[in-house]
Formats: structure tokens, sequence, C-alpha cells
């Protein structure tokens, strides 16, 4: 065990931040799976054979809960979050299982991989919402940002038509972002800026779940750190579920309640974050917890649910 | 220590909002750099019709042949006289068009009556109506079919295409896309042809002659109207089924490689209908070139269309144009460049005053 991790155990228990399941909020949510991923298996067919990106992956995500999914760069992370989004594109198909989605909307549930046409579109956003990486170009080149706000809000929730001049202001500077964001056009903001964007309009309509992928990746720390302390407040204040998508063991650290590790395309550990980066069960997990950098004056905290402070600069 | 990532110093470039510069005494050039643009579009555009003018111009004075020889020989078999045509002639054609002096003398004359009279001198194609007149009486005819045909073929031909490439891969876009592509190969004249046979000499239920009942006198009355819009649909439908192809191959085109595109994918994510994602996400995005490629084509139009125009024996400037080149009438063909350099210069000029509107990464000013 690194030096570092050692000094973070003594340090989270003197900071007395209850989580898991310790945490007396979270008591008896623990059983209440809002999305339960069964036996899911992902294959690409390329030229020579079936690559199997996802390989039966069983996995239950608990309501309230951020659950961190880590993992090295192609082990799968991207295409499971396709795949629970309905986003997955050939030559990508799903080979198997089932992944039943319990939303407020239809507590009985609905299993995502099944579920097509304007069934699965209603279901989109209010319910399940994505935020994908800044640096993809994720927003429509040639549309405002009010307009991006707009057509998804409008799409499923009309009523809130007269709203729309308050409401996207009061959400963009919820991300800390100026008003006047919203007139402007994508190639305008920086990358740090759309970011805030994709994650403001993820949370519109306040959805049960939230697929993040990368949120964080390529950001500088104090857009990095908007991002994340957005997310822990959503998930503090409103219940809404998170699927954290990182391969920076950091950020897991810093805001997943529970994480799993993905390798190879195959779920090798999943555990309350606090007791993976103690007692690593995996030998991979181990060194995906080593390969944190360690930055000048600061030690890598776990600090699982733990609100994320704010700076005198974010708006 | 709660919170490893959160110390530091870092400075806040991102929240900048790319709001407009705070409020300083600025002259109206600086708070409006869509004004220097404008005008700088426009300045240029004034250079480029005069260049474009001034090559027109002396090109075909550089051609062989002698108008004024023309008019005294056309006379001579007219009259069935022979006319001495005595210097003191001569020298009055040569000045009523134009012909007198030195070239840059006539170059610095044809400027000025072109700009102060838009006078392009007597015409031979009927000596001695104007040019200018000539022109006028078949430009409506040109403006209309051709212009109402470019527009069709524009919407009809990027919506096809725009669903084509939206449906790709699947069997009723690739076998559209097909028939487009070994269609949009075929000559026109073969359609307009297929057409006559089937609607005029087959069924009887089209006039494909002319532009209107020589019965009728011109005017604005529902007879005539009718009669000039029966006539037309011919000609019409032959112009937009090819015309349509090309644009409708070419949306295509645009379409299936944004399919893949980052923001359609987010588009999908937000549960937005097909139908809004094709029209406000994909579609939205080619319009920067199919807007442009219109607009220049709508320069071109008033070149007439020749094909269509002797097929059904319409009345335009592609016959008009013919017709000068044949007589050597350089006034006309003067008069027709002199529209056509006009208009696609006016056209271009207009894009690019409208383009910025339509994709906001094109910003010309700043
Ligand atoms: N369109 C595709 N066709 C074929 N193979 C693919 C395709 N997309 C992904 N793969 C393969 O699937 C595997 C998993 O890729 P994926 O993008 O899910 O990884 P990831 O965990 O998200 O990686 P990263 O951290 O780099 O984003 C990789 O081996 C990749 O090569
Ligand atoms: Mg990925």
């Amino acid at each position: 065990m690194s030096d570092a991790l050692t000094t973070t155990a003594a340090a989270s228990v003197s900071d007395g931040v209850a989580t898991g399941t310790t945490d007396p909020a979270g008591a008896g949510r623990d059983l209440d799976v809002i999305l339960d991923i069964a036996d899911l298996s992902v294959a690409y067919a390329t030229g020579s054979g079936d690559l199997v990106a996802v390989k039966d992956v069983n996995l239950q995500v608990r309501r309230g809960e951020i659950l961190g999914i880590a993992g090295e760069s192609g082990s799968g992370k991207t295409t499971m979050a396709a795949t629970l989004l309905r986003l997955l594109k050939k030559p990508g198909r799903v080979s198997g299982g089932t992944a039943q989605f319990f939303p407020g909307s239809a507590p009985e549930g609905v299993d995502l991989l099944a579920i097509t046409g304007n069934r699965l579109r209603r279901l989109r956003w209010s319910s399940l919402s994505y935020l994908p990486q800044g640096s993809m170009n994720s927003l429509n080149p040639v549309a405002r940002i009010e307009r991006q706000f707009a057509d998804v809000i409008l799409e499923h929730a009309p009523k809130r038509k007269a709203e729309l001049p308050t409401l996207i202001p009061r959400l963009l500077q919820q991300v800390g972002l100026d008003p006047s964001v919203a007139r402007s056009y994508p190639h305008e903001l920086s990358g740090g800026m759309r970011q805030r964007v994709l994650m403001a309009i993820a949370i519109s309509l306040e959805p049960d779940l939230i697929v993040a992928d990368e949120p964080t990746t390529a950001l500088d720390v104090t857009v990095q750190r908007v991002i994340l302390q957005t997310l822990a407040d959503l998930s503090r204040d409103s219940g809404v579920t998170i699927i954290l998508i990182s391969h920076d063991m950091g950020v897991h650290a810093q805001l997943a309640d529970r994480v799993a590790v993905m390798l190879d395309g195959a779920v090798v550990e999943v555990g309350e974050v606090r007791q993976v980066f103690h007692q690593p069960q995996h030998e991979y997990t181990r060194r995906l917890i080593e390969s944190i950098p360690k930055l000048a004056g600061a030690a890598v905290g776990v600090n699982a649910g733990h609100p994320v402070a704010t700076g005198e600069d974010d708006r | 220590m709660s919170f490893p990532l959160a110390g530091g110093t870092s400075t806040e470039p991102a929240l900048e909002p790319g709001a407009p510069p705070p409020e300083e005494r600025s002259s109206l050039w600086e708070r409006r750099p869509w004004f220097r643009y404008a005008l700088r579009c426009f300045l240029l555009y004034l250079a480029s019709l005069w260049g474009a003018l001034t090559i027109a111009f002396f090109f075909f004075r550089m051609l062989p042949g002698d108008p004024v020889s023309t008019v005294l020989q056309s006379m001579q078999q007219q009259y069935g006289t022979t006319v001495q045509a005595s210097g003191d002639l001569v020298a009055r054609y040569r000045t009523e068009f134009g012909l007198d002096g030195s070239v840059i003398e006539q170059y610095l004359r044809f400027m000025k009556n072109l700009v102060l009279h838009q006078d392009f001198g007597p015409s031979l194609l009927s000596y001695p109506t104007p040019a200018q007149d000539v022109i006028g009486a078949a430009l409506p005819w040109t403006i209309g079919l051709m212009g109402i045909t470019a527009v069709l073929s524009w919407v009809i031909g990027v919506a096809a295409g725009a669903i084509a490439g939206w449906r790709r891969g699947r069997l009723g876009a690739e076998v559209t896309a097909n028939v487009a592509i070994a269609f949009s190969q075929m000559p026109f004249y073969f359609v307009a042809l297929v057409l006559v046979y089937v609607f005029s000499y087959l069924l009887g239920v089209l006039p494909n002659r002319s532009a209107y009942d020589s019965q009728l006198t011109p005017g604005w009355n529902l007879e005539f109207i009718g009669s000039v819009l029966q006539h037309g649909i011919l000609p019409a439908v032959s112009i937009v089924v090819i015309g349509s192809l090309g644009w409708l191959l070419s949306t295509r085109m645009l379409i299936v490689p944004l399919l893949g595109e980052d923001f359609l994918s987010y588009a999908e994510a937000k549960g937005l209908r097909p139908s809004v994602i094709l029209r406000k996400y994909a579609l939205r995005n080619c319009y920067l070139p199919q807007v442009t490629a219109f607009g220049l084509g709508l320069g071109f139009i008033f070149n007439g269309n020749v094909l269509v125009e002797q097929l059904f024996s319409y009345p335009g400037l592609g016959s008009t144009l013919v017709a000068a080149i044949k007589l050597q009438d350089l006034n006309t063909i003067m008069g027709i460049t002199s529209l056509a350099i006009f208009a696609v210069l006016t056209a271009n000029f207009v894009l690019e005053l409208v383009l910025p509107l339509l994709d906001p990464r094109i910003k010309g000013w700043r």
C-alpha cells in the first residue's frame, strides 16, 4: 500500500465523513436498484471476426448513487455507455443480456436494450440523460446554445415553454456560466465552457439517471471542479443517479460512492469506493490506483459522496 | 485535503463568456463590424463588376467581323437595291453602333452609356430597336421559366437528397440514389422528348410549342396567364426532373458523412424526433454549400437555356443569344453578356452577406 493511500485513510477517518453503507441517508436505499445490467455482452463485427468489447457484465446501479466506472483505455467503458444509452452504432451489436431500468415514470421497469421507437424516445433525457465528453462535437455547430436547450426541453416538457427565458440562464449559472452564453454558438466557446453547457443541458430535465462518459477528461482543474461539483450537488440535492465513466481513479476517489473496474470488457471488481481503494481485490485495480498522479502538496483523498469544495470564482 | 484537485491558484480563462466587448466610446465601425464587412464586399463587388465588363468589352472587340458591313449587306438583300456604301453612310452607321474612334474612346463611351442610360446601342437582330429592348422582350420568359424551375429543382432535390442520405442503406433510398445517378447522366432533351411524346402526341393534353397560345393577346388576364402556365409545364418539368437529380445527389453526399457526427448521436440521445434531427441538425449543416451553389447557378440562368428554348420554341435569352451570335450582333451580345455578368456577381455579393447567417462559423467580419 502506498504512503499516499495510508495517509488518505487516516485523513478520511479524521474527516469523519460517512460514506457508502454507513451513510444514514443511504440506509435502506441500497436495495433500491435503478438499473440492473445482467449478462451484458457487446461485440463489434470486424474484418477478422467479432471483437467482444463488453463481456458478460453484471452490474446493479443503486438509486441515488454515483457509480464510477474505471478502466484503462480500450476496456469497453464507452461501448457500455453507448449501449445503455442506445447509441451503439454499427458494427457494434448487443450479443446478449438485459438492462432493466426503473425510472420514476416506469417503476415496473423497462429493458433498455429492448425498448424502441417512441417509447425509447420519450424515456430519453427526462429519465435517461447523457453527458458526453466536451471535446466531442456534441453541440450542433449552426445553432445557438439556447436553441439546443430549448429543443430538448420543448420536446419532453412542452408545458415549460414560458419558463425557458428564466430556466436557461438559471441552468447556465448553475454550472458557472454567464447567461449571455445562451446567445453564443458552440465555436465561440472554449472547451471548458462547452463541457459546462453540456452539463447544464444534461440536467435540464432533472433525469433519473445520467450517464457521464469522461466528463472531466482534458479539462483544466477549475472546470473539472465545476463539473464534479455540479454532479455532486445534483446527486445530493435531487437524488439523481449518476454513472460516471472515467479512466482517472482520482475522479472516482473524489466523487463516486462505488466503483466498478473494467478490464478488457469485463467488470473485474465492484465495491464501495473506500473499500476498493483500500483493499483492492484485483491486481489490475491496484495498478490503476497506483497510477494516480500525486499532485504537489496534496495526496489523493478518498472522499466518496462528499461535496467538492468550491472556489470564489465559481459563479 | 478533502479535494486534492481543488487547491492551487488556477486562472480562469474559461469563465469569460462570449459576450460583446464592454461598451467603450467606439465609432459605428467598431460597434458594427458587419457594416465594415458589407461595405468591403460592396466595393469588391463594384470592382469585379467593372473588371469583368471591361474584359468582356475588349474580348468582343477583338473578334473578327464588322457589324456595319453586315447591316449594309442585309439592307441590300432586303431592298434588292445595290446600295453603294458611301463613306458618309458607313461613317454614320459606325457612329450609330458606337464603332467610331479609337477602341479606348469606344470603351469609354460604352461604359458611359451603360452606367448612365443602360443603353447598348441598336441591335442588328431587329434594327433599329435598341439591344436592351430586344433583351428586355426575351428576359421575362427566361426569368419566369428558368427562375421558377431553378427554385423548384433546388427545393425538390435537396429535400429528396436529405431523405435519401438519411435512410442510406435501406432499399428505397439506395434505389432512389442509383436511379438518380443513372438519370442525371441522361441528356436533358431525352427527358423532354419523352414528355413531349407522351403528353403532347399520345395524350394530347399539353402544348409543346411556344410560350402561350398565339391567338391570345398578351396581358394580365386569367386566360392568358393560364395559357402561359399550360405552355410552361412541359419545359419546366423536363428542367426540374433533370435539375433536381443533381441537387439530390449532392445533398445526399453531404448528408452521409454528417451521420457519423457526434452532434447527431447527441440529438438522438436527447430524444428528438427523427424529422427534427434531419431538418435542424443534419440538413441545416448542408445549407452552406447548397445555397452557395444555388446562388451562383442563379446568375447563370440569364444566359438562358438554348436547348429548352429550341426544343419548345420558347422565347428566351438563349435563342436571342444564338441568333445574335449568328448575325454578329455585337451590341446584343454585349448586352446579354453584361446582364449575365451583373447577375452572377450580384448573386455572389448577396451570398457573401447571407452565408454568415446560414453558418455562424464563417463570419467574414471581425
Ligand atoms: N466502431 C468500432 N468498431 C470496432 N471496434 C471498436 C469500435 N469502437 C470501439 N471498438 C473497440 O472496442 C473496444 C472498447 O472501446 P471503448 O471505446 O469502449 O473503450 P473505452 O474504455 O471507452 O476507452 P477510452 O478510455 O480510451 O475511451 C476497443 O478495443 C476498441 O478498439
Ligand atoms: Mg471511452
